[in-house]
């Protein structure tokens, strides 16, 4: 079946109605809630994790890396197989994908394109803080960022005493000699230092559990659900940049899905009741050419999807407004448009777990740019 | 007192004298620019940039296309290609060349504020060329000006290759060139508006969006070479079918088209008083305290202005100005400058010498011993080619302090004891060193006599509060 843009329109309009009342924030503050971004670096091709069903122009444009097995998320719209636990969780209502949607960044520059969606503004490089920081600012949320990474990750600076994991092969001193320093900290009033170390002294280090992002993801499940653990955790997927052999079912393109396929999976299991109060997004810096290139791989691009999980998730749908993959529906004749400021997904998420007012979020965090409340229709309050 | 041989360069190793004068020892190492240290093999950006990035550029495209059916077979041929250009291996040679500079050379001040300078001046490490020139620029744009006027540093790095390529001045295009003409072309800003946030007046000059595109107007046509063969790793050119023709207006100042544009608009920004006071204030965070005051400021505004501009001259200020506040503040220090102190008065083998690093080939793979700077300095978390953001690494401790980054210091100490001679594991050792560079060597003995080995010593004395500041 072949989707109409004015038929999607209406469904999801139709939709948003239906669930407007729903999350009005007298139940704030009850519980811990969560953030997770997902960053998929190199550019998430969208077409591929969520493409669309029926369209045969796109099936002749990508011939030779077309799924030809695929998982089923509504009429509309087939789900890579790779992602199966994404699709356990839309099966429970604890998934859905915002289609056609980019971050304002037409320019095909993985650097800039990254500092940007980091950075949340629209000019690359001219923001020094992240919007994820300066959300956490606004909330009054000091150290309560973890980023599964060694560096801190542009994203949540703005913020002090962010916390992080990344654990090295090698064991920490003896506790005997961890005492004598923090006694040394203390005497020399180092007061950052000390809360530090007492961090680090709770971290279990005699054993090497590896850094690739399943093992990362069970560890920040941990910390989340700790009730006064971090409430922000930031991952980050690389290798989506598959110029060559991106591959259908099994290309390199899979691979990186699989990845953030197992981060869901290992997050769901750690966060165990936490889970609920969650949510895990996709972050990415442009998606990639409708058409396959010369080397069966894709082009660097604009719109993509981003993909949404937790329980915090009001409704397993594929949002968006459809723009089209015919020639004249294409970003420059080449690239899936952007219908939505992908910023205003994020915004409203913000808005939902940190309790906050979305019109605050928009001016402080993002300057009074024009965005989308979506909070009602994507999330529960 | 002794902190300050931290401070503004690495300390006092264990075979050093203990200079009388610390502060004419620090001034005088700051008019010449002597050679490089290093023993072994420097290769120049030339030979970086038109032989093994280019090489690199031309036959990925190759590869791309042979493997593309074979995701197993791409990642090898990448992998293969890799090693055939020494990309795993020049980010480590380049970290040694840099490390010998910062613990075995007789002017250490001078390298502590090469780094500076480096990170000022940071390159965006992302696409892979960087690994072949952020090196070389380093050492053949930054080093050499570092007895120049503070105008010719900012000139010659605006029109490097690395730093063109980094801020994508090559696709800055004026939208009214001839190269315009059929292809609709305009202006990318990123190198522009760099130049005046962080390379000189910085925001509070007060400059506006429409400053930014007139001076991104002056900078149009300078681009990287390119040829169909050669790809984009040619040198930098003035190629004005892309420069926008015209007057511009930067500052309320009037710039002629052409090719001196840039060198005119630079010259007025370096004279701008914003410039002087953001380039104090950035001298004095590294060195002093994230929150400089106006008094520290003063007379390194005062040397920048007196000697327009002249760099031996603001080093000097700044250099007076850290030993003036010397036991004021200590400033807690980022981790390469903390592992570097810690090589030097421990007396570690490193970085690894040059006659291994020779031994390296071209075209095959590098041993662990060629990769082992930037693995050791990856693991640190602080790999200095490798900055993310045009404005480098943060110089606040807050940036510094997380429990990753206290853990990789804990770590370091400990397992850097194998980088130890054994003839240097004994109290007496230690206590040598103690007495170079601490204020009050009694207070630290006594700390250090609850450890019960050497590398226990090693441990606690490099994360004491004391040593993590200088």
């Amino acid at each position: 079946m072949k989707i109409n843009r004015r038929d999607f329109l209406k469904t999801t309009a139709a939709t948003s109605l239906f669930f407007a009342g729903f999350g009005l924030p007298s139940f704030a503050g009850q519980n811990k809630k969560n953030l997770v971004v997902i960053m998929l670096e190199g550019g998430m091709d969208g077409l591929c994790a969520v493409p669309i069903r029926g369209d045969k122009n796109f099936k002749k444009l990508r011939s030779e890396i077309n799924l030809k097995k695929t998982l089923k998320l509504t009429s509309d719209f087939d789900l890579h197989p790779a992602l199966e636990n994404f699709k356990a969780l839309w099966d429970q209502n604890t998934a859905s994908v915002f289609h056609a949607t980019s971050i304002p960044y037409k320019g095909r520059s993985h650097f800039e394109g990254q500092d940007m969606m980091m950075s949340g503004g629209t000019v690359p490089y001219q923001e020094k803080t992240g919007w994820l920081g300066r959300g956490m600012k606004l909330a009054g949320l000091k150290g309560n960022g973890l980023a599964m990474s060694l560096p801190m990750p542009l994203l949540i600076r703005g913020v002090p005493l962010n916390n992080n994991y990344f654990p090295i092969r090698s064991s920490l001193p003896q506790k005997r000699l961890l005492n004598i320093i923090a006694e040394e900290f203390n005497q020399y009033s180092e007061k950052d230092l000390s809360e530090t170390l007492s961090i680090v002294r709770n971290r279990d280090l005699n054993y090497f559990p590896g850094t690739n992002a399943a093992t990362l993801a069970l560890e920040a499940g941990k910390l989340l659900s700790d009730p006064n653990g971090p409430r922000v955790a930031v991952f980050k997927v690389e290798n989506f940049d598959t110029h060559a052999a991106q591959g259908g079912e099994n290309g390199t393109h899979a691979d990186c899905l699989k990845e953030y396929d197992q981060i869901l999976k290992a997050l769901k299991a750690s966060l165990g009741s936490t889970f609920k109060d969650t949510l895990i997004l996709t972050l990415t810096e442009f998606g990639r050419t409708v058409k396959q290139n010369g080397g069966k791989g894709t082009e660097h691009g604009y719109g993509t999807a981003v993909l949404m999980a937790g329980g915090l998730i009001k409704k397993s749908e594929v949002h968006g407004d459809w723009p089209g993959l015919k020639k004249k529906d294409l970003f420059e004749g080449r690239d899936l448009n952007s219908t939505m400021d992908a910023r205003s997904i994020y915004a409203s998420a913000m808005s939902t777990v940190f309790d906050l007012d979305f019109k605050r979020i928009q001016k402080d965090v993002f300057w009074g740019d024009k965005l989308d409340n979506l909070s009602d229709k994507l999330f529960k309050a | 007192m002794k902190n300050f041989f931290r401070k503004v360069a690495f300390g006092i190793g264990p075979n050093e004298e203990v200079p009388s004068d610390p502060l004419n020892w620090a001034l005088n190492q700051l008019d010449d620019i002597p050679n490089l240290t290093w023993k072994g093999r420097i290769p120049s950006g030339k030979e970086m940039i038109e032989i093994h990035a280019r090489k690199n550029q031309i036959e990925l495209k190759k590869i791309r296309e042979k493997y593309k059916n074979d995701k197993k077979l791409l990642k090898i041929g990448i992998e293969k290609l890799k090693n055939e250009t020494g990309q795993g291996f020049w980010p480590s040679l380049e970290l040694s060349i840099r490390h010998t500079e910062a613990i075995h050379s007789t002017s250490p001040v001078l390298a502590k504020l090469w780094f500076f300078w480096s990170n000022h001046f940071a390159i965006v490490d992302g696409s892979f060329r960087t690994q072949f020139y952020t090196g070389p620029y380093e050492r053949e744009i930054i080093r050499p000006n570092l007895n120049q006027s503070f105008e010719k540093l900012v000139y010659d790095v605006t029109i490097s290759s690395a730093m063109i390529h980094s801020l994508n001045n090559s696709d800055n295009v004026g939208p009214k060139s001839k190269s315009a003409k059929n292809k609709k072309r305009t202006i990318n800003e990123n190198h522009a508006r760099e130049l005046l946030e962080l390379h000189t007046v910085s925001p509070a000059s007060g400059y506006t969006q429409e400053d930014i595109t007139q001076l991104a107007y002056i900078m149009t046509g300078w681009r990287l070479g390119w040829s169909k063969s050669t790809k984009d790793t040619m040198p930098v050119e003035f190629d004005k079918d892309y420069h926008q023709p015209g007057k511009k207006s930067v500052f309320g100042k009037t710039y002629k088209s052409g090719k001196k544009g840039l060198a005119n608009v630079i010259k007025d920004l370096v004279h701008h008083p914003n410039c002087r006071d953001f380039i104090a204030t950035k001298l004095c965070r590294y060195l002093i305290t994230d929150n400089p005051t106006e008094e520290m400021k003063r007379p390194i505004i005062k040397a920048f202005k007196d000697s327009d501009g002249f760099l031996p001259e603001i080093h000097k200020a700044a250099i007076k100005v850290a030993f003036e506040y010397n036991d004021q503040y200590q400033k807690f220090q980022n981790p390469e400058n903390w592992f570097l102190q810690m090589a030097k008065l421990a007396d570690f083998s490193w970085p690894t010498s040059s006659t291994i690093m020779d031994l390296y080939e071209v075209g095959r793979k590098p041993q662990s011993a060629h990769t082992q700077p930037e693995h050791k300095l990856y693991d640190l978390g602080h790999n200095p080619y490798g900055s993310k953001q045009p404005n480098g690494f943060s110089d606040f401790e807050v940036d510094w302090m997380s429990p990753e980054l206290l853990i990789r210091r804990l770590v370091f100490a400990k397992d850097c004891f194998e980088l130890t001679k054994s003839k240097n594991n004994n109290f007496k050792f230690y206590k040598n060193i103690v007495n170079k560079n601490f204020n009050k060597p009694e207070k630290i003995f006594n700390y250090l006599e609850k450890a019960n080995k050497p590398y226990e010593i090693q441990i606690l004395l490099f994360n004491h509060p004391e040593f993590l500041r200088a």
